[in-house]
């Protein structure tokens, strides 16, 4: 994802709320990309506030806005939201259709997200949690990133889809492309490659016996009038939830990792709970607030004056969740980790309509992970002789998690 | 106690069922609440407030009557 270098500042934005921000940027020196959202926040900037950079956009900073921003659909918009704005940009459904249009995908897929549908697949992420760990336990050493987070996911999505399971090696390599390319022609090219093969994948599920997996359900799907959902729209919505459950898992497990591998008391904590699911379950949730990675957006639909600030048609907001996350008016000593923690409103899935449709699963991938992890590799470090290549803007997160142990 | 469920405004993060199971449940469409016993059992009273409390969407109430 590129940075453009336009600098927008609309006439009716008051200057006092202008802030040269850069979602993507990451400042020399910066080990946690979170880190410059925590600086934001304590440099005094104002609480609302518009960021000249990436086309321009408003950035909201409390929790009461930020949540504001995900239940009032009527004024923030999921549709046509990308930063910096891209023309023609797709409509991907469920997530970039407000209600009640996104009903038809939503309702579609929500019983195969349920907590009691996740149940059912529980054991085959401990397989795969455990599969993963075998291959490097002995050898005292891992990337978290390539030999574990960055895969768990992409296992489960193929499950989940109902794709060839052969195709693992080709989907692995296409998400680890998504995650690491940094120039707009090589994304292009990768979402291009990732898109043929959602095609052909969907083209080999039409020849076989339909089941309950998501292909088969879009497949099955029928409009009012009897026909099967328009084409476009179905491999659309694959797509994003291909996307939408690969980074996103794979950052929030590297950066959990990455808390573990420097707090041995917080470690020994979790494994001495791994069995006491109503706390491990305080915990994880407590983990999930404090490292929130996903910065949402939205798109003004209307004009508005929202809180006193005038906001224009199309204008962009970005919800950051790690900030809402540490509100201090909504959570008790908001930067101190406590997996204890009894009252934890935080809203690292977003809130709403649009609440993570994947949030039951993503809770499950952490905890049986960690289950798997935990009684095998119980200590574990950062190797620190190795470079850390992290990344910001929508998603942040780590590109390489070199850890030690043994 | 009596906890009750704006159906409206769940969207189904299933914290209730989390916290307290003997009370809250979700169902198999949408994974909304589903109240097992709109009467809290006083052993499980505390957890059911915790519960309430921890709603993301403020969906969950509870009264004495």
């Amino acid at each position: 994802m590129g940075t453009t270098t336009d600098w927008n500042v609309p006439s009716h934005v008051p200057p006092e709320r202008v802030v040269d921000f850069d979602l993507f940027d990451i400042p020399p020196g910066l080990k946690d990309p979170a880190e410059k959202w925590h600086r934001l926040v304590q440099s005094d900037v104002p609480r609302i506030f518009w960021s000249p950079r990436n086309g321009g956009h408003w950035t909201f900073l409390d929790y009461e806005d930020i949540r504001e921003g995900y239940r009032n659909y009527e004024v923030f918009s999921n549709r046509d939201t990308p930063i910096p704005p891209v023309d023609n940009w797709p409509v991907f459904q469920p997530q970039s259709v407000d209600p009640p249009d996104h009903a038809k995908f939503r309702n579609l897929l929500a019983p195969l997200f349920t907590p009691n549908a996740i149940k059912n697949m529980e054991g085959n992420v401990r397989t795969r949690s455990r599969e993963l760990i075998d291959k490097f336990v002995d050898h005292g050493r891992c990337d978290f990133v390539r030999d574990f987070s960055g895969i768990l996911p992409t296992g489960l999505f193929i499950d989940l889809m109902g794709m060839d399971a052969l195709r693992l090696i080709e989907f692995m390599k296409l998400a680890d492309t998504f995650m690491r390319v940094d120039t707009p022609e090589d994304k292009v090219r990768n979402v291009a490659d990732i898109y043929a093969v959602l095609e052909q994948s969907l083209a080999q599920r039409k020849s076989a016996p339909l089941g309950n997996d998501i292909m088969s359900v879009l497949l099955r799907a029928r409009e009012p009038d009897g026909s099967p959902f328009p084409h476009e729209e179905v491999i659309n919505c694959m797509f994003l939830l291909f996307v939408a459950g690969l980074d996103t898992v794979t950052s929030t497990m590297t950066y959990i990792w990455r808390y573990l591998a420097r707090n041995p008391d917080a470690r020994s904590y979790i494994r001495e709970n791994l069995d006491n699911r109503s706390r491990l379950n305080v915990a994880i949730d407590e983990l999930f607030r404090i490292n929130a990675v996903a910065n949402i957006y939205r798109r003004i639909a209307r004009d508005v004056v929202y809180k006193g600030v005038e906001m224009k048609t199309d204008e962009k907001v970005v919800l950051p969740n790690g900030v809402a996350n540490r509100d201090p008016s909504v959570f008790d000593d908001p930067d101190t980790i406590d997996l204890d923690r009894r009252i934890n409103t935080y809203v690292t899935f977003g809130l709403g309509p649009h609440r993570c449709i994947g949030s039951h699963l993503a809770k499950a991938e952490v905890i049986i992970a960690l289950q798997q992890w935990l009684p095998r590799i119980p200590e574990f470090h950062i190797d620190e002789s190795q470079p850390i290549d992290i990344f910001a803007g929508p998603v942040m997160g780590f590109r390489t998690l070199p850890l030690v142990w043994g | 106690m009596k906890v009750r469920v704006d159906l409206e405004v769940c969207q189904g993060h299933a914290r209730c069922q989390e916290i307290c199971p003997q009370v809250f449940a979700t169902d198999d469409l949408e994974g909304k609440c589903v109240i097992l016993s709109e009467e809290v059992p006083p052993e499980h009273a505390q957890d059911a407030m915790l519960a309430v409390r921890n709603c993301p969407e403020g969906a969950l109430s509870c009264s004495d009557d």
